[in-house]
């Protein structure tokens, strides 16, 4: 598609105005993440400096000795670029072969460890040793000011990786439960002519209108008291729920659940209903049409709507700062411990590195699931 | 192989009767087709001898089984849809494999089988593309060759040609009546295009709102009709259709005289085809010429006459101008009659 075509081409001053319009709006939404990224990795003089440049280039944290050669700005800008080139192009095309027993979620989850590991292996390990050689080697001088350790006490000191592991539990646990219910429901919803179906629909939305706290407050006194509840049928090791990861799970996929339900309900509306009967003419049951028809051509719905549920298992606050106790806590909840009465300019520093570390994997995760997201797979499923 | 016995079979959704009290038997072999305008109930008749649709009441018996509470994978039928409904993840080759595989058809046969039906329908080059890389002939031939693949007891072909142009129909609908032919499968095709009926069908249904209108071989049908509705629905152009007045074997309308009728008297509504009259000296009709149009292979001469447009066929040289007198000849014998009120044949 090299040209245009002719009646949707615009005039120099549209594309003028809609290119100025997107960049000042790019300026404006990606500032932010930029100037955070910029403070984390500088003394926390510097990244409370009144200069933006001084900010920017940090000369304190130059100062101290620590800093980015030339070389050092290459070398990763090179690895960044390559990171995510992988991410971008090689992983969803490994899929297919990296899918153990034909799975294709295996082959998704494969392939974006190895990238992870392939980041954090190059990242922190071989590229740091390999490009210190060099600069000993070559003799070059800093330029730039940069620290890694506010990442380092984040993640070690504090035990944020302990954070990241509950996030993730929390994060997939919202995921798969969502979309397996929601595939399920949001195909039979999809597929039903019946009046249940439309008052179904109706009732998830109403779920879905209430405020989030209103569900937790509703839920708090059972979790609370969930020994004493379960006590009857799960005996004396009957768990007590509030602080647990399994207490967030289910409240997240309360408020969740109509959402996912709703969406993936339009996206199996949009494939028609011939294929399923197709199917089952050729001889499978309804649930061989399902699982061996229809579901490979959800791929797009699926990934999107995973997309959203992660995101808000992920960056939920409310719930789990509400519902879990320390030892539990998810990343986002975790950052307000850093703050206290006695917060020194460190402590806020490394907040804000701890966002910065929270911010990385949703980028990755959009840039390795973008062309999934938009794909048109049903293409030619009918005529065309 | 199987023929199909339906017996009072009827769909009905809450008020609305979409198929009424439809009884057919369907020998073995047969080709048979479905014919009607939409919304006629051909489509929902089929879709409950495919067993996508639940009949409200009656039976449908497929090769001496009832198959009323079966799934459709039970059936032993294969379809072909209108919209193709190509699985758009697989390869042509998978396509027409995939009935194979989901019914544990040992996997040594597969090969042979799949690349046996891609040949009948000439599709041995595409076997690696997607159907998305297809036109939309290559894709209907893929869905028949899935339908093919298995040798089912009963094929069901809903309007498979009705989303190709105009031409590759005509080729298409050569193949599939070659494919029958040799495959020697009870068929049951369901179209609205009365040309397709004419010349696939070993016998037609023809349908209007819910009720079989009359039942017969395409030449049955077209010679015989048996009410008004199938006179104007079979034959292009339809039959030229008047109403009028017997008295003592002569039948008058505005503009028309035709004597030697063998019919009782009072109110008639005569029938004739555009080929069976012609332009003559003198007729039983004479009018204004209303519009003459060239078809190539003849001329055809229409006339206002007995309250509607009367079409006539001349030969393919002959010109008149329009609004000029022109008289026509309409043989007793090429004269249907019927009941002006129930749009019955009266039988002579």
């Amino acid at each position: 598609m090299a040209a245009t075509i002719r009646a949707l081409r615009q005039p120099l001053w549209l594309r003028l105005t809609s290119a100025s319009a997107l960049s000042l709006w790019l300026l404006v939404a990606a500032f932010p993440i930029f100037w955070i990224t910029m403070m984390s990795v500088k003394v926390p003089l510097d990244a409370f400096a009144d200069g933006p440049l001084e900010v920017i280039f940090g000369p304190r944290t130059l100062a101290a000795g620590k800093g980015l050669t030339i070389l050092d700005l290459l070398g990763y800008g090179l690895f960044l670029l390559a990171a995510g080139r992988a991410a971008m192009r090689w992983l969803p095309r490994a899929v297919p072969s990296l899918s153990l027993f034909g799975v294709r979620v295996l082959g998704w989850l494969i392939g974006l460890m190895a990238v992870v590991l392939g980041v954090w292996i190059g990242g922190v390990f071989v590229l740091p040793a390999l490009l210190g050689a060099l600069n000993g080697a070559l003799g070059l001088d800093p330029l730039i000011g940069f620290t890694a350790e506010h990442y380092r006490s984040v993640w070690i000191g504090r035990d944020f990786w302990q954070n990241f592991l509950n996030s993730m539990q929390v994060t997939l646990g919202v995921t798969v439960i969502s979309l397996t219910c929601g595939t399920l429901a949001g195909y039979a919803l999809a597929r039903s002519g019946s009046n249940i179906a439309f008052w179904l629909l109706i009732l998830a939305l109403i779920f879905r209108a209430l405020p989030h706290s209103v569900l937790v407050t509703g839920y708090l006194p059972v979790f609370i008291n969930s020994a004493e509840i379960l006590r009857p049928i799960l005996g004396d090791n009957a768990p007590t729920l509030y602080g647990q990861p399994l207490a967030v799970i289910a409240v997240l996929v309360a408020i969740n659940q109509p959402f996912t339900i709703w969406m993936l309900r339009s996206f199996f509306l949009n494939i028609p209903a011939d294929l399923d009967e197709a199917a089952r003419v050729d001889g499978c049951t309804h649930f061989q049409a399902f699982r061996w028809v229809i579901m490979p051509v959800m791929w797009p719905g699926i990934i999107t709507t995973g997309l959203f549920s992660f995101l808000l298992g992920y960056n939920d606050f409310l719930v789990t700062s509400l519902l879990l106790d320390q030892s539990n806590m998810t990343m986002v909840p975790a950052i307000a411990s850093f703050f206290n009465r006695e917060t020194t300019t460190t402590d806020q520093v490394q907040a804000v590195a701890a966002a910065v570390s929270i911010t990385a994997p949703l980028f990755l995760l959009v840039m390795v699931f973008q062309r999934q997201i938009v794909s048109g797979l049903t293409q030619g499923a009918v005529k065309g | 192989m199987a023929g199909i016995e339906l017996r009072n079979v009827s769909k009905r959704w809450g008020r609305f009767t979409g198929v009424d009290r439809f009884s057919l038997s369907i020998r073995e072999q047969e080709f048979l087709v479905l014919l009607g305008p939409s919304g006629c109930g051909k489509t929902t008749t089929m879709r409950m001898i495919a067993g996508l649709e639940e009949a409200t009441e009656g039976d449908i018996v497929i090769g001496g089984r009832r198959v009323n509470d079966l799934d459709p994978k039970d059936r032993d039928i294969a379809m072909v849809f209108q919209s193709y409904a190509l699985y758009p993840n697989m390869t042509v080759y998978e396509n027409i494999r995939f009935p194979l595989k989901i019914r544990k058809v040992p996997a040594a046969e597969h090969d042979a089988r799949v690349r046996r039906a891609a040949t009948m329908v000439e599709l041995t080059e595409f076997l690696d593309r997607r159907p998305s890389e297809l036109s939309g002939g290559q894709r209907q031939r893929v869905a028949l060759a899935r339908a093919i693949v298995r040798q089912p007891a009963v094929f069901l072909m809903d309007e498979p040609l009705s989303n190709l142009d105009a031409k590759l129909r005509v080729s298409t609908r050569a193949q599939i009546k070659n494919l029958s032919h040799e495959l020697k499968v009870t068929t049951i095709y369901v179209t609205h295009d009365q040309i397709e009926a004419m010349t696939l069908a070993d016998r037609v249904v023809v349908m209007k709102r819910g009720l079989i209108q009359q039942v017969g071989t395409p030449t049955e049908i077209y010679d015989r009709p048996a009410n008004t509705f199938v006179a104007s629905f079979i034959g292009n152009p339809a039959m030229n259709l008047m109403e009028g007045h017997v008295t003592g074997g002569v039948f008058a309308a505005d503009k028309v005289r035709i004597p030697g009728l063998a019919a009782p008297d009072g109110p008639v509504t005569l029938g004739f085809r555009a080929e069976d009259a012609a332009v003559a000296p003198s007729g039983q009709i004479a009018a204004p010429v209303y519009t003459m149009e060239l078809l190539g292979d003849a001329t055809m001469v229409t006339v206002r006459a007995g309250g509607a447009l009367v079409a006539v066929k001349a030969p393919k040289d002959f010109r008149i101008a329009i609004d000029e007198r022109v008289e026509i000849a309409v043989p007793q014998a090429a004269c249907h009659l019927f009941n002006t009120k129930t749009g019955e044949r009266l039988e002579a």
